[in-house]
Parts: structure tokens; sequence; C-alpha cells
């Protein structure tokens, strides 16, 4: 065992270091910290966005870098959080209860820099538990069939409307239009065209980027303007000394190692995410505290978990999508899509069929967490820089991004016109408060659980029996449903927030 | 509040409707070898079951943000210029190209929805289209629409 993670951890190193794969894990992060920052654009628009420029690299770069963002996003998302009291991303929401109440009482330095403390800390510790889970897990899930991979699906589909933060009745109806826009296209099992009005376009299935980049993207500038949310006040205060001092790292250390538990565990939940892992690392360590009144008056505390949280999280996130090819949130959900679309399969034999890429990746995560760190002390003061961009100036350059991205996958101009139209329905579902996220992982998982769904049912000879025979799907298949109607047993409570990714 | 709450209802319950027709028209199979049909129909059923429940469960639910007016007074405007604006983009982008069409584009972007002065606004399109061409076209190869004049 000791051998084998060794022998493994030095392939991770021999992929990662490669000068191509180092400079793509450079950029990622680099790009991730930026949109981290920025409010108003997510890891979910960006990777979607970059997605076609990484159709000229290797499959081992390309996910490298995408991973890079996704986790450097958590990092960057805390800056705003502290600085400006506005989250740069969902999930350093949190953050702004103790971060920006300490950038207020002068302490905005030790706030970022315990952030970015934390982050690596709890980076390095999920990559190294994802390294000694993921093997066995890989093997585990061998012995999938059909059912196992469809209750799972479900499950995953389920968990995620559970944790949505609005409604969970039009959670699940965003996950019934996601279903059916995945079924969009030529049926793989009978050939058959659906619902693509001899549309050329559509004859391939509605593309993941176009609906991702309206979503994510174009509806969320639309928000900014009709809210007016383009308007910030920073904080004014120069920053200095960013190193905790010893009391503070004596406070802040356990919650970095809590909240990175917590956090890694949380994120390979499908369905959960950075997100409802940084709430709940929060939560928990306002419970234990001796002192939980400080909590929400500038506690290093309350910054140092939930961020440690959501940066854990973001790794853990891979368990699922590396070794059952099945993705836990949106943000897998399009690396599936990357995946797919570079000729690679997800699943439990991504490990033995391609070590490079699985390793390459845990590899360029230790090494793209320590690239964080050294980047986000110094360059704490540009990113600061940047936040003052103003909005009106920024939402053009956003708005040109979604249509290169989106236009360059197929140089096809049918694909902006179905960005647009998701864009103006991701603005309407938003203020309907319909959430995005169950849509766009259903539209994912569609094709993946039709597939399922029907061998299964071709195995059982038309039984559903199969789902309760087998004892792994029958376990799926039982945590499912108890999630579904949980809500309608007394006394059980919904978790509070969550859901969505982006 | 209530009453566009539960629009939004009915709509995805005639959109529910429309799959299920539609899917109708597809073979559905039998359930030991189910076909095309069968879970796009499945989908469509399920949305128009929800779409009914979330009828009658009108007004904000628990933990869901309650807001003050769904819609900001005067900014649907803006939010009407920018979609007409991209789907001009859409049309004129391989009739003119991608450098003048964008350039329009970032013009009317950057001048009449958040207005900005002439300066900044011709300036900001002009450096924004080259640069994204500079880097998309020539080094990152993407294959961008060159349109009638070449460019």
């Amino acid at each position: 065992m000791t051998l084998e993670f060794f022998s493994n951890l030095y392939m991770a190193f021999s992929v990662a270091i490669q000068p191509t794969n180092l400079f793509f894990c450079f950029v990622g992060v680099l790009i991730g910290t930026l949109i981290g920052v920025l409010p108003g654009i997510g890891p979910v628009a960006t990777i979607s966005l970059l997605l076609p420029s990484t159709f000229q690299i290797t499959p081992v770069s390309a996910l490298i870098m995408l991973a890079g963002i996704y986790y450097g996003a958590m990092y960057g998302g805390s800056t705003t959080s502290i600085l400006v009291n506005i989250p740069g991303e969902a999930a350093s929401v949190v953050t702004c209860l103790d971060g920006y109440q300490m950038a207020r009482k002068g302490r905005a330095g030790p706030a970022l820099g315990i952030s970015a403390f934390g982050s690596f800390i709890a980076g390095s510790l999920a990559t190294l538990i994802l390294m000694l889970i993921a093997p066995p897990l890989a093997n585990i899930a061998l012995k999938f069939g059909p059912p196992e991979y469809f209750t799972l699906m479900f499950l995953g589909l389920t968990v995620l409307t559970y944790l949505a933060s609005g409604s969970m009745i039009r959670a699940l109806m965003m996950a019934c239009v996601g279903i059916f826009l995945g079924t969009i296209g030529t049926d793989t099992i009978s050939g058959l065209e659906r619902f693509t009005y001899h549309s050329y376009t559509l004859m391939d299935g509605m593309g993941l980027v176009p609906v991702i980049m309206g979503l994510f993207g174009i509806s969320e500038v639309l928000l900014n303007i009709d809210e007016q949310s383009t308007r910030r006040e920073i904080y004014q205060a120069k920053l200095s000394n960013l190193l905790p001092n010893r009391e503070d790292w004596r406070m802040a250390i356990l919650p970095i190692l809590r909240g990175g538990l917590i956090g890694f565990f949380l994120g390979i939940l499908p369905g959960g995410g950075a997100v409802i892992a940084s709430f709940g690392a929060y939560a928990m360590e306002k419970r234990i505290s001796k002192n939980p009144e400080r909590f929400g008056q500038g506690a290093i505390e309350g910054v140092a978990s939930p961020e440690s949280a959501n940066n854990a999280a973001s790794q853990g996130a891979f368990i699922p999508l590396l070794t059952l090819g099945i993705p836990a949130n949106v943000v897998m959900a399009i690396l599936l899509g990357a995946l797919l679309i570079h000729g690679m399969k997800p699943g439990p034999l991504l490990m033995k069929q391609h070590p490079d890429l699985f390793w390459g990746v845990i590899g360029s995560m230790y090494l793209g967490n320590a690239m964080l760190l050294v980047l986000n002390l110094p360059l704490i003061g540009i990113w600061v820089k940047i936040l003052k961009i103003p909005y009106p100036i920024l939402f053009p350059l956003i708005i040109l991004f979604c249509l290169i991205g989106c236009y360059s996958l197929n140089n096809n101009v049918y694909e902006i016109l179905i960005m647009i139209l998701f864009g103006m329905v991701g603005f309407l579902m938003k203020k309907f408060n319909y959430e995005g996220a169950p849509l766009i992982l259903a539209f994912v998982l569609s094709p993946l659980m039709e597939n399922a769904l029907r061998q299964s049912l071709i195995m059982s000879h038309g039984s559903f029996t199969i789902f309760f025979t087998r004892p792994i799907a029958l376990v799926f298949f039982i945590v499912a449903i108890f999630l579904l109607v949980s809500p309608l047993i007394p006394g059980l409570k919904k978790v509070p927030k969550g859901g969505d990714i982006d | 509040m209530k009453s566009q709450s539960r629009i939004s209802t009915l709509v995805w319950l005639l959109f529910a409707l429309l799959i299920c027709v539609e899917s109708l028209r597809l073979p559905l199979g039998s359930w030991r070898d189910p076909g095309a049909g069968f879970l796009p129909l499945g989908a469509g059923i399920f949305l128009g079951i929800l779409s009914v429940i979330a009828f009658f469960q009108t007004g904000p639910q628990k933990g869901e943000k309650v807001q003050r007016s769904r819609w900001s007074k005067g900014r649907w405007k803006s939010i009407v210029l920018i979609l007409l604006a991209l789907c001009g983009y859409s049309i004129f982008l391989d009739f003119l190209g991608f450098l003048l069409t964008t350039f329009f584009l970032l013009i009317l972007l950057f001048r009449f929805v958040e207005p900005q002065p002439w300066k900044v606004a011709i300036g900001g399109s002009l450096l924004a289209s080259v640069l994204s061409y500079v880097v998309f076209e020539i080094w990152l190869k993407t294959q961008l629409p060159p349109g009638v004049l070449g460019f």
C-alpha cells in the first residue's frame, strides 16, 4: 500500500511538473483567482468560456487548467468577501460574516492571510485524502452495473434539489427540464432524432457550453444590470501585515483542519459542494466554540474554517467524477463534458486507462495550491485594484468572452442564439427563484441516466425490481427517497442553504 | 408577486404539456425495451405534476429570497437592448465579420446600456475587439468569421 502510494505520488508529480502542465496549472489558478475576485463571473461561466480553447492542448493539460480555475476561484472568492462584503463566489458568502468585520476592525491583512493559508493547508490535506481514497473507490465502482449507476445519479440529483436554497419542488422542476434538454438530439440507442425539427445544430444535442454560458454568464449580466448592483464600495484601509500572528494561528489551526475534513467529505457528496461545505464548517465551529457570540463580530475562526472547507470541497468533488464518472456538482458536470469532448471516459477505468491524466491532475493540485499561496499574498493589492474596475466597463467584456467562447466551439452562430435564449431564460429563472444548478446537472446526467435506465430495464426484462434487489442500488434508492419525502416528515428540518455552485 | 409566481408555474405546466405531446410522437417502446420517447415523456409528466404542486404553493417558500419588487423600474429597457444587440450580433456576425460586428456591439453596450463617454466607448470597443481578435484568431488560432471585408 505504502509502496503503491509513493509510486502514485511519483507519477503524479512527474506528470504535473512537466513544463507545459506546470504552465497550464499556473494559468488556471491565476484565472481562477481573478474570476473568484470578480463578483458576477464565476467558475462555471469561466470554465465554459475557456473550454473551446483547451481543444488545442492535451487532455491532461486541459483538465489541469480547468481544475485550477475551480479551486483557484475558491481562493479568490474570499478577497471580495473580506474587503467589499460581497462574496466573489457563492462558496464565500459565509466568509463575509466575520471577514468583513475583521476588515472593519483594521485586521483585513490577517483575515486575507489566514484564508490563503487555510485554503492551502486544507487544499493540500484534501489532495492527500483524494490520493488515498480514489483507488479503492474506483475498484468498488468496477462492480457497479447500470442499476447502481442509475440510482447513484438519481441520488445525486435528489441531493442537489434537497440542498437547493429555495423551494425543493422548483428545484425538482428544473431537474426535469434538464433531463428533457439532455434528450434533445439523436437517440444513441435507436438512432432516432428527438426534438431536433431538422435542425443541424440540434442533431448532436443541445450544446453544453451555450446552455451554461446563457444560464450562468449572460443571465448574471442581465441580473446585475437590472438590479443596478453595478456599483460597489471597497474597503479603503491600507493593507499591511498579511501574516497572521501567533495568537491568530493558535485560534485558527484547528478550525482549518476541521474545515478541511468536513469540506472534503461534503465535497464528495453528489449534489453537495463548496457552498454547503463552507456553511457546514462555519456552523460547526460556532457550535463547538466556547465563545459563540464572537462569531459575526470578526472571529478569525469564522474566516479560517469556511475558507478551508470550500477549498477542500472543491478537491473532494473530483472523487465521484474521476472514480465513478459522475459529477458531484455543476463545475464537475462541465469537466465531465470537457473530458468526453477530449475523448476520455471518466469512470472507474480512467485510472487504469489514463493514469497520466488521473495522477497528473492530482499532482497539479499540490502544485496549484502552493502557487495560489505564493500568488495570493503578494498579489492581493492587484486584486483590490481589479475590483475597482467599474461594472459598466466589465460587463461588455464578459458578454464578449461569452460570445467568442460560444461561437468558437463549432463556428456556429445558432449556438449564440441558443446562448441568448438560455440567457433570457436564466434571467427569468433567477427573477422567479428557480435555480440553474439542478437543471445543468440533470442536463449533463440525462444521457448517462437514460442509458443506465434503459439498460437496467432490458436486463430485468422490464421489471423495476432490479433497483430494489441489488444491495448497492437499493441503498442509493432508499437514501434518495428518504431525501425526497423528508420535507413532509414533521420534525425534520431542511438544510437552510447551499446548492447553487456558481 | 403571488400572481406572477403562479404565472411562472403555469408557463412550466404548458412547457410540460408540450414535452408530453412531442414525446408521444416518438416510439415509447415497452417496459422491456424502452424507446426514444420514454424518458422525455417521463420528464414531461413529472414536470407537469410538479408545476401543479408549485402552482398551489404560491408565494415565497421557506428559505426563499423575498424580493420587494421583482422588476426594477426602467431597467427593462437595458435588458431588452442587450438581448436585441446580441441577436443582431448573431445575425450580422457571418456577414460583417468578427472585428466589425464586435466593435459595433461593444459601442452599443458601452454607450447605451450603462452610458459611458463617447471617448471611453469608442476607445474601449476598439481596444477590446482588436485585442480579442489578436488573442483568439492569431494566437489561439480560433476560426473567427472574416466576413465580406475579409477580417
